[in-house]
């Protein structure tokens, strides 16, 4: 009975952790797909890494 | 992996950055030096001299061009950071408490103390990212902190909003074109305040850590507390690692502050936590005061941790901290 309980007890948190999983998962999708839309709207890269990454605009200084 | 010790310091430290690449990490601590180090292997790069008081912040460019540091003796410095000369420097009548460089490195916010007759402030300031540029001489925005003043501030996904945090344990949101206050919520307890705010890569949500124990995770568009992580000692610092979904707190309540102190007691540990399922997954040992500052590399290979005790541990994650993954995170990586 003990064991019963444990178990519905893990269970439970299991449950809770894959719930918290998925929120987390769509929320960050939505947020992502509205930050990429607008940086599309202000002709930016959508990545902001790209524009700024100093290995990337390495090449272009001309000394 | 052993931690590398950096030592050059003679103070408490009080903020690490990392480059945008993560090879270089800029410290400073209440001795009057920002230090340069090598991430890889801890070597001193340079030092920039100049300020005449105890430094509070530091923050660099994303090009790596410019670093920006703020200090006791009421002034916010611009430095070459190659040829480690100041290039510019601000005068304010009180003390500066924190700097950062908006995400294309064209905006500094600021934070400015309150003292007698001075009311705290939050300034923004135009920067030309070019070692040979002329610098405006005057803000370009000022907020009058009237109700508490701010101690943290950084600029969100696309520079819309500067958020800053607050003596009294809130968070605002300012609109960071005209600095209207949009919203003001009380995300910590009371009168505890806001000790320190990090952002995820992409700016679109925030942490705080807070006095009050407790560091939380924040949207930026809306101020929604979306996580909430509970420690046992007051904190002083909290950031989120990429490539894991972890988040990584430190504190630690100074000698002075209690009756019996040991650094066995864990108080002084950096603390891991699971940033979705907010629970404690580790700790790690090393320092002999409390950590004021910690730094995540920005591809997540590792972390930096800056103390009471004057020193900065360097650590460079190893392959079980890339491994672990909670049992519905494979379930997860298995759909």
């Amino acid at each position: 009975e003990d064991q019963y309980e444990l178990d519905t007890a893990n269970l439970a948190i299991v449950e809770q952790r894959r719930r918290a999983l998925d929120e987390w998962l769509a929320w960050r999708a939505l947020v992502e797909n509205e930050l990429h839309e607008e940086r599309r709207a202000l002709g930016l890269p959508e990545d902001p890494m790209e524009e700024t990454d100093p290995k990337a605009t390495e090449d272009a200084v001309v000394e | 992996m052993r931690p590398i010790l950096l030592q050059g310091h003679e103070r408490s430290l009080t903020q690490i950055k990392y480059t945008k690449d993560g090879d270089i990490l800029f410290s400073t601590a209440k001795d009057h030096v920002v230090c340069a180090w090598f991430s890889a292997n801890g070597e001193r790069l340079g030092t920039y001299h100049g300020h005449q008081g105890a430094l509070w912040t530091v923050d660099v460019d994303p090009s790596t061009t410019l670093l920006a540091t703020g200090a006791a003796d009421n002034t916010i410095r611009l430095w070459d950071v190659r040829m480690g000369k100041c290039l510019k420097t601000w005068d304010f009548p009180t003390a500066i408490k924190r700097v950062e460089f908006s995400e294309d490195g064209t905006q500094l916010v600021a934070v400015t103390e309150q003292r007698m007759g001075y009311l705290g402030t939050i300034v923004v300031l135009d920067i030309v990212v070019d070692v040979n540029a002329e610098q405006a001489d005057e803000p370009r925005l000022r907020i009058t902190c009237e109700e508490s003043k701010a101690t943290v501030a950084g600029w969100s996904y696309l520079s819309k909003y500067i958020i800053a945090g607050h003596e009294d344990g809130s968070v605002s949101q300012y609109d960071s074109g005209t600095g209207d206050l949009l919203q003001n919520v009380q995300v910590h307890e009371e009168g505890l305040q806001v000790t320190d705010l990090q952002w995820a890569p992409d700016r679109t949500y925030f942490i705080t850590a807070s006095k009050d124990k407790t560091a939380k995770i924040l949207a930026a568009n809306n101020l929604k507390i979306l996580k909430s992580y509970v420690a046992d000692t007051p904190l002083n610092t909290a950031a989120i690692t990429p490539k894991k979904d972890f988040v990584i707190l430190g504190g630690g309540q100074a000698a002075m502050d209690v009756t019996t102190t040991s650094s066995r007691q864990g108080k002084f540990e950096a603390r891991f936590y699971h940033r979705i399922f907010e629970d404690e997954i580790g700790r790690v040992k090393g320092h002999f005061g409390p950590l004021n500052t910690i730094a995540v590399h920005p591809r997540g290979q590792g972390y930096a941790s800056g103390g009471e005790d004057g020193y900065v541990r360097v650590h460079h994650f190893d392959k079980p901290y890339f491994d672990f993954m909670y049992e519905v995170e494979r379930e997860q990586a298995r759909r």
